[in-house]
């Protein structure tokens, strides 16, 4: 390069830093966010929701029944690709300012960073917002609210995590298929060395040990609730899985993944649906996956010297539907937000999908589908008792910063597990606290 | 310094080692050849093998497919989850629009840099070779912010382009050929009164055409392959390139196919097609001296 | 015929140059560059001192100053820092690889062997082929249960190759070097035609057998071209993301195969932390520039 190009370039980027910082980013847009009108403005918006197969039929009937009735308020639905990707997806999204106005997949981990970027409305600013929730939700509501105490997303849907187990596998290694000894650690650790011993599979269980923030809400998190009877990773800007429940969960697993009773090693694809492993932990979406690939059983997940199943917390792998700045149509947005939960459509997504609507009391209100399937009940009692992410800053970064020390201690060994967690607990307070 | 041509070029190719006689060091060669080649094509073999077997067979019997064990059924799984031609088409759609743009806007540039004497040459020649070494994570969201606020492109095919339109390697590889040719080329048709679009057009880009399909091939493999960025840009399923919804298929819903591992091979094997046609295709014009022009000095 | 140079008009042209024709030539390219990547650089190098990160259009968010403190920070940073010895492992055992197999491939291709047209496809194939569309492939044969483990019987390691802490980075550079190198291949094919026939010849008139004729003239004949291979696989190799990204899902074992790159990902994106991943892409890009400046001084000193 010579010495002329070298100034020329220095000049060059200089100016352009300077014109960077001037233009900035804030002052290159006029609009966006719609102000206080907005709100009970009307109009055609726009909505995304998952690309789950079962998701889609639902929203493409809730999105015609409702256009049907409203044709000056006309709905489009996209699909975004649901899984650790969508996170990218919409915060991508609200940067650009071409957020729709309702995305039926937001997920609550995220929530805390969409709404630090201005991206989230909140559903307060509605007369009816706050009451709408919790009396659709009930107790539960509380867990969504965020640190200044408004809603910025509604509880949409659950999966409660529970335990599958394949009876065939269970039969085939000598264990009773309907009524499997898997409540205390102890007996779930004596009955996965059976099953890998003579069940015929590689694994007793396969939870992915891959290092995304997001895994630990299958493999830790579910048996930490219900260890600690339904408490948060952390409470009150404090820390808690790294307390006597925490660490009880925690050395539990340690012992599966010592014992090679679970692999550290991901499988690609489905381990419990392809036979490989014994069981699951995950929660009823699954159902429809397996199909009839395996004929299954469910259980609460374990806890150190057993629990009833009726007082057995589990993570409640929720979904949320949120509104987001950009949306210009707010009070049609509201009215479809409160069409698409109503009882009606809370009973379509139970038919269709599966999974839980976040409603006090699923059972009682959809009694003539339990009878009808009577293998999701237990997934509907067991959504009574789920317990959320908590809804605070940096929260995917506190997870991240979580699994990274699950993963070196309890998984590959490489430190020991209290010392690892209490340098998490350390880091994550900060995190939380306000940095 | 004679002028390149055809004919010059498959001569240079010619010149290797004496050929002849079965020597022990020939007997060597072709056996690192066949070696290598067996490394390079295996996993292919074994690609086109996973995607047609009924029931995944991970050990060493699945590499000599069993006939009982054969079926097109993988790529009808995928298929119906993600439309497979809709999605190729897209991917032809995004990998042209950048082919165009790099022959358009590159094949100029890439001969003002040769040839064209002009001050602040060196500093876009030096600009070029930086956005070679620069990650493009380190764009990524600024460029999502600019093609989508500023510029309003999102779920466009022109958003999807745009980034990738003039490839820096190719203009690169323009360069360096028009290095190659004499100065007095362009001087004798000046002094006939050409003007220099006249000479761009007549004379160099002619000249050019091994150069051409090179840079081509070149170009065409990164957009094909690319599969983060239109991911961001389009939501709209209709408009996502292949690479990205075999990505978004692994991820997420290969588990529901009856064999999830083969119908996702069934999606590799069908994006990888095409680039291999491509290549072979014109394989015999991408010869070995036009990129190795640059290596010279 | 001698070679009449353009008539200068004076000052202007002495400031612009001979062909001013070249502006409008450049002119497209120049703006593509400066509207494209120009800004979002620009942009990119601003927000790595700040605390920042991107917001709804219009939001009023507090983006502070922070001067210095994120690449303090990143220098800090273990995971950082073994972000960053993992590539310099990568590199270590990819870019020598690249250049041996290289060279050696394409010096037996330049070889008047039969079926040249089929080995030399071959080579090409990997580069051509999506990254996305092999990954597939590579889970499957390094899988505990693949084909590579069946061959190798009790040799296998345990734990296996993509989740052995030891084994996941050299397996990825492996996989990367078996991608990439058609593309070298070829850069040496070319470097190979300027080695005069004659050279050879007189080399084997005295006895030099094929081993010592290719250490004796090929390897000092191609010297600019191991420079330019031995620099643009560094570059590519500090770049390094979408194969710890596709096929360790998230960083690897113990994040064993986490690039800096894909920090930068997780950090800016999945964590929305754009500031701090900004600064991590400064260094990195920093510390490319003065690796290659070193490599090409090294290896071109004479």
């Amino acid at each position: 390069m010579s010495r002329a190009s070298v100034r020329f370039a220095s000049i060059a980027t200089i100016l352009m830093l300077v014109l960077t910082a001037c233009l900035g980013e804030d002052g290159q847009d006029g609009g966006g966010s719609a102000g206080d009108g907005a709100a009970s403005a009307t109009g055609p918006i726009s909505i995304w929701y998952s690309n789950n197969p079962e998701e889609v039929a639902w929203g493409e009937a809730v999105v015609t029944a409702w256009n049907a009735d409203h044709p000056d308020e006309e709905v489009t639905g996209e699909e975004i690709p649901a899984g650790e990707s969508s996170e990218e997806v919409i915060g991508a999204s609200i940067t650009a300012g071409n957020t729709p106005c309702l995305i039926f997949n937001t997920a609550p981990a995220a929530v805390p960073q969409f709404q630090v970027a201005g991206g989230l409305v909140a559903l307060d600013d509605f007369p009816d917002g706050a009451s709408y929730i919790q009396e659709r939700t009930g107790d539960r509501a509380e867990q969504y609210k965020f640190t200044d105490g408004k809603f910025y997303q509604m509880p949409w849907k659950t999966n409660p995590v529970m335990i599958f187990y394949n009876k065939t596998v269970f039969e085939t290694a000598g264990l009773d298929p309907e009524n499997p000894p898997l409540s205390t650690y102890d007996e779930f650790l004596s009955t996965a060395e059976t099953l890998v011993a003579e069940g015929g599979v590689e694994a007793a269980i396969w939870p992915s040990p891959d290092a995304q923030f997001f895994q630990p809400w299958f493999d830790f998190y579910p048996l930490f609730i219900a260890q600690s009877g339904g408490q948060q990773l952390v409470e009150d800007g404090e820390p808690q899985f790294n307390n006597e429940a925490g660490l009880a969960a925690a050395n539990f697993w340690r012992s599966l993944y010592d014992q090679g009773l679970s692999p550290n090693e991901a499988y690609n694809g489905d381990s419990f649906g392809d036979q490989k492993a014994a069981m699951a932990i995950v929660g009823p979406w699954a159902i429809k996956v397996y199909g009839d690939k395996v004929e299954w059983g469910a259980v609460p997940v374990p806890t150190q010297d057993g629990m009833d199943a009726s007082e057995v917390h589990t993570f409640s792998d929720e979904k949320s539907s949120a509104m987001y700045t950009s949306c210009e149509n707010r009070g049609t947005a509201w009215e479809f937000l409160k069409f698409a939960t109503s009882e009606e459509n809370d009973g379509q997504l139970l038919e269709l999908t599966g999974q839980m609507p976040m409603r006090a009391d699923v059972v009682a209100s959809f009694p003539d589908y339990f009878e009808a399937n009577p293998d999701y009940e237990v997934f509907a009692d067991q959504a009574s008792r789920t317990v959320e992410v908590p809804i605070v800053p940096n929260s995917i970064e506190m997870w991240q910063t979580f699994r990274t020390a699950y993963s070196e201690s309890v998984i590959f060994g490489t430190t020991p597990v209290e010392e690892a967690f209490n340098t998490a607990a350390d880091e994550i307070r900060t995190l939380v606290g306000g940095s | 310094m004679a002028t390149t041509s055809a004919t010059e070029t498959a001569a240079q190719v010619a010149r290797s080692e004496p050929a002849g006689r079965l020597s022990w060091g020939r007997v060597l060669g072709l056996a690192v050849l066949v070696l290598g080649a067996f490394m390079f094509l295996f996993p292919f073999y074994y690609m086109v093998v996973g995607a047609l077997q009924r029931e995944p067979n991970p050990g060493i019997s699945g590499a000599f497919p069993n006939p009982a064990n054969l079926t097109l059924a993988n790529f009808g799984d995928i298929n119906a989850q993600v439309d497979l031609l809709r999605t190729l088409i897209n991917s032809g759609i995004f990998t042209g629009g950048v082919l165009l743009a790099t022959f358009v806007i590159g094949l100029p540039a890439g001969y003002a840099l040769a040839q064209l004497h002009f001050r602040g040459r060196s500093v876009v020649f030096n600009a070029m070779l930086l956005i070679l070494v620069l990650p493009f994570q380190l764009f990524m969201i600024p460029l999502y912010v600019v093609i989508v606020r500023t510029y309003g492109l999102a779920d466009n095919y022109l958003g999807m382009i745009l980034p990738f339109a003039v490839n820096a390697t190719a203009v690169f590889i323009f360069r360096q050929f028009f290095l190659q040719l004499p100065r007095e080329l362009f001087e004798s048709a000046r002094i006939d009164g050409a003007s220099e679009f006249m000479i761009l057009r007549r004379i160099a880009i002619p000249l050019a055409r091994p150069a051409i399909i090179t840079a081509g091939v070149v170009t065409f493999i990164g957009p094909w392959n690319e599969f983060l960025w239109p991911f961001l840009i389009t939501k709209q399923q209709d408009l996502q390139p292949l690479a990205v919804a075999l990505a978004n298929y692994i991820s997420n819903v290969a588990a529901r196919a009856a064999n999830p591992f083969g119908s996702i091979l069934a999606g590799a094997v069908v994006l990888a097609i095409p680039a291999v046609v491509v290549f072979v295709v014109f394989q015999r014009q991408f010869v070995e001296s036009n990129l190795g022009s640059g290596v010279k000095g | 015929m001698a070679v009449v140079a353009p008539p200068r008009r004076g000052r202007l042209r002495g400031l612009i140059g001979p062909d001013p024709i070249g502006y409008a030539f450049i002119a497209p390219y120049a703006i593509f560059l400066v509207a494209l990547f120009g800004y979002p650089l620009g942009l990119a190098i601003y927000i790595s001192f700040f605390d920042y990160f991107f917001a709804a259009p219009g939001a009023q968010v507090a983006r502070p100053f922070v001067g210095l403190s994120n690449y303090a920070e990143i220098l800090g940073d273990p995971t950082f820092q073994r972000a960053i010895l993992s590539v310099a492992e990568f590199i270590l055992i990819n870019v020598p690889l690249t250049v041996v197999l290289s060279l050696v491939l394409a010096s037996t291709l330049n070889a008047k062997l039969p079926f040249r047209t089929f080995f030399r496809t071959s080579y090409y194939i990997p580069y051509v082929t999506a990254g996305v569309a092999v990954i597939g492939v590579w889970l499957w044969l390094l899988s505990r249960g693949g084909l590579l483990n069946g061959v190798l019987g009790p040799l296998a390691p345990d734990p296996s190759w993509l989740v052995s802490e030891f084994w996941a980075m050299p397996v990825i550079a492996l996989v990367v070097t078996w991608k990439g190198l058609g593309f070298y291949v070829l850069l040496y094919l070319a470097a190979l035609q300027n080695i005069p026939r004659e050279l050879y010849e007189a080399a084997e008139v005295d006895g030099a057998g094929v081993i010592r004729r290719f250490m004796a003239i090929t390897v000092p004949g191609v010297r600019p071209a191991t420079t330019l291979v031995v620099i643009l696989a560094t570059i590519i190799g500090a770049n390094l993301f979408t194969e710890p990204y596709l096929l360790t899902g998230g960083g690897g074992p113990n994040g064993a195969s986490l690039s800096p790159v894909l920090l930068m990902y997780r950090e800016g994106i999945e964590q929305g932390h754009a500031g701090y991943a900004a600064a991590i892409g400064v260094i990195l890009a920093i510390a490319v520039m003065t690796i290659s400046a070193i490599n090409r001084f090294v290896l071109e000193k004479d």
